[in-house]
């Protein structure tokens, strides 16, 4: 008999425990109704990138003078493990030093990895907050210098939000910061978008380029249209 | 909140009354859509048709008006349930959504409130599949008996919901409660069927189960039922929400009408013009401190009652925690695994009216129907003092579409208004129970129910019986 009142009293105690608990989490569920939803808004609203993200890839120019920084020293296309990097340089017969005809990375082999950023001397090449990239076809991915070469003020956001030294103004070529300094404006502390357009207009930044042997650029341009075209010196 | 105090993006309370606002203006436009849609219908049919009919010289003026207003009830019922079902649907996953921290469907129409109309465009244009190897006639009878009791098996409620209004009384039964419940135990017929004509084992195991569940179910749900009608005396859902009249303490879920006598001493040492408080005491509870353990014994047993109901129910009608046939990780998604198209449109039309019933049954059977919480002597609007001049200030306006239209039928209004807020809240619910609970394993299940809820109830019906018989009900 007092067992059964016992075991009585067990199961109600069981019981109440049960229903203490289902409370908590109806509670905890329902006190959720007054948290902001978590979900990103994103074709709407363009999400917040951290400066270190690792979206396409692009080639800085300086900030300043608009000149591009690559050096065609090729660590970026020895380090890459997908072998998308693709530079074509010359070296010139004057100053005997190389220049950069073209730029290409394949963005349908790049696995966004970041190593050609980290091992770049002058910061060139970098990964921008930019993850639009979706196209119809595989060439369309294979990006040239025309198209990776960012502006002044993208450049100058970048440096900016990655914290990456400014590079030094070249002393081997006296001409080149007066006629930076006047096409310039200084730079820009407008912030762009978080996502940047993806194609950023590159007129700007190849104006101060040397225009010296452009005919000879374009010929080899539409001669080697494949990716896996040796490298002309 | 991280430990150092920082708050972390979306983390604090009350950040989100934006989307709780746009819950609340979804809600709130889709319930003046229905329930203007459904009485638009039943005006016209009840009482505008029978009005331009009386005068004419017609020779079948008479009769028509008097089909017109028997259709009534039916032409109402059928304009509720897909609109209904649409609404409930849109709410369940905006309130989901809200539960868990996401956005829920805000693409289609303003803030996503057409999106379930979408669905339902898409639904019954898609193909109508029916799977190789399956009884074609069983295939399709299937979704028409589940969803056909929700269509004639509600009708008795709606005299009850609507405070009697003469054009609901013809489907007010004398046994309701009865009917009602009769008729809520067919679709499982629906279900069975529905899984053993698919020819497909996850169809047949989800409909299987599904008989097992409802037929454990049933019985402490029917027994918490039975156990009220015992209080009320009466198996008339229309009699068993007028005893419940008058505020909270009359509702059958504190008691069962144990605390009308108190109510209404209260209410006399309040207005002290009528009988004395001791009497009316006196009066009720005859037997002393007797009558006061009984009616405490009653108020917890019926409290405990509708909980087991909303348990039962919520297993009747396969919802979370108790969604076993359609469990998505064993079953792919049970009984309805081959229906696509109409028929599935069908299956879920009558999944979601069937949660809306029970919801209804349970405002009217536990939660006073149509009655407004605060007891009559606690309510400014009971005092001619003050709802008099509030009358004379719209009478002008009102008296029109009182009057002569009969648009507003004010009992009725009044009525069917807390209706709709305790049914929708009961929803909500049942929603916010969904967003919590884990599914039960079957075994669980059934130890539950066999083993817990029926014994309960059975101890409850007799205790009520006792307990009933130390106190004066409805004098």
């Amino acid at each position: 008999m007092f067992n059964l009142i016992g075991s009585a009293i067990n199961g109600v105690k069981h019981a109440l425990g049960g229903l203490y608990q289902v409370k908590r989490g109806l509670e905890t569920v329902a006190m959720h109704t007054w948290r902001e939803p978590t979900t990103e808004a994103y074709p709407d609203k363009a999400p917040e990138l951290p400066p270190h993200f690792r979206g396409r890839l692009a080639l800085t120019v300086n900030p300043e003078t608009g000149e591009n920084l690559c050096i065609s020293c090729r660590q970026c296309e020895r380090v890459c493990p997908d072998k998308c990097i693709e530079i074509t340089a010359n070296k010139s017969t004057e100053t005997n030093k190389l220049e950069l005809i073209d730029f290409k990375i394949d963005h349908g082999l790049c696995m966004f990895c970041g190593l050609c950023t980290e091992v770049c001397p002058t910061y060139c090449i970098i990964n921008t907050n930019d993850f639009e990239m979706a196209d119809y076809t595989r060439s369309s991915l294979i990006y040239d210098l025309k198209k990776l070469t960012l502006t002044q003020e993208e450049s100058a956001y970048y440096f900016a939000a990655k914290e990456m030294p400014l590079p030094k103004p070249k002393p081997a070529k006296p001409a080149a910061p007066a006629a930076g300094a006047a096409a310039a404006k200084p730079a820009a502390e407008a912030k762009p978008t978080a996502t940047v357009s993806p194609k950023p207009a590159p007129e700007s930044a190849k104006a101060p380029e040397t225009t010296a042997d452009k005919p000879a650029k374009e010929v080899e341009k539409k001669e080697s249209p494949s990716t896996d075209t040796p490298s002309v010196n | 909140m991280k430990i150092d105090g920082t708050v972390v993006r979306g983390d604090h309370f009350s950040g989100n009354i934006a989307e709780i606002r746009k819950f609340a203006v979804m809600s709130l436009s889709w319930l003046t859509v229905i329930f203007v849609a459904v009485w638009g219908v039943c005006w016209a049919l009840g009482i505008f048709i029978p009005m331009c009919l009386a005068n004419s010289s017609f020779d079948f003026a008479a009769i028509l008006s008097e089909v017109c207003k028997a259709l009534t009830p039916i032409a109402a019922v059928l304009v509720f349930i897909p609109i209904n079902a649409m609404f409930m649907v849109l709410m369940e996953r905006r309130a989901l959504a809200l539960f868990t921290r996401r956005n829920g469907p805000n693409r289609v129409g303003p803030d996503g409130a057409l999106q379930t109309a979408a669905d339902a465009v898409k639904l019954l244009l898609k193909e109508d599949i029916t799977p190789t190897g399956a009884d074609a006639l069983m295939f399709t009878l299937a979704p028409i008996i589940f969803f056909a009791p929700s269509i004639f098996g509600a009708l008795p409620l709606l005299a009850a919901v609507t405070n009697n209004h003469k054009l609901f009384q013809i489907v007010d039964l004398p046994t309701g409660i009865f009917y009602v419940l009769a008729a809520s135990s067919v679709p499982v017929v629906g279900i069975v069927m529905g899984g053993w004509a698919s020819n497909n084992k996850y169809s047949l195991m989800g409909g299987l189960r599904s008989a097992a569940q409802a037929i454990s179910y049933e019985i402490p749900l029917v027994l918490s039922l039975v156990t009220i009608c015992l209080l009320a005396g009466t198996l008339d859902v229309v009699s068993i929400a007028y005893q419940q009249s008058g505020g909270l303490l009359n509702w059958n879920i504190l008691g069962g009408g144990a605390l009308i006598g108190l109510n209404k001493a209260i209410a006399a040492l309040v207005s002290s013009s009528g009988a004395p408080f001791a009497e009316v005491m006196n009066a009720y509870y005859p037997y002393g401190w007797l009558s006061f353990v009984g009616a405490a014994v009653l108020c917890m047993c019926t409290v405990i009652l509708f909980g087991v109901y909303l348990i039962g129910a919520c297993a009747e009608i396969n919802r979370i925690p108790f969604d076993l046939p359609e469990a998505e990780s064993e079953l792919v998604s049970g009984y309805n695994t081959e229906y696509s198209g109409i028929k599935f449109a069908i299956f879920f039309l009558a999944e979601f009216t069937n949660l809306f019933i029970v919801s209804t049954i349970a405002v009217v059977m536990f939660l006073g129907s149509g009655d407004c919480p605060l007891p009559t002597w606690l309510n400014p609007l009971s005092y001619p003092a003050v709802y008099e001049p509030l009358a004379k200030a719209l009478s002008p306006v009102l008296s029109v579409l009182i009057n002569d239209l009969h648009l507003i039928n004010p009992p009725t209004f009044w009525a069917a208004l807390w209706v709709i807020f305790k049914t929708y809240s009961l929803i909500f619910f049942a929603i916010l129970v969904r967003g919590t609970l884990p599914r039960f394993r079957i075994d669980q299940l059934m130890d539950f129910g066999w083993k817990r809820l029926i014994p309960i109830t059975l101890v409850i019906f007799v205790l009520v019986a006792f307990a009933r018989g130390v106190i004066n009900f409805h004098v």
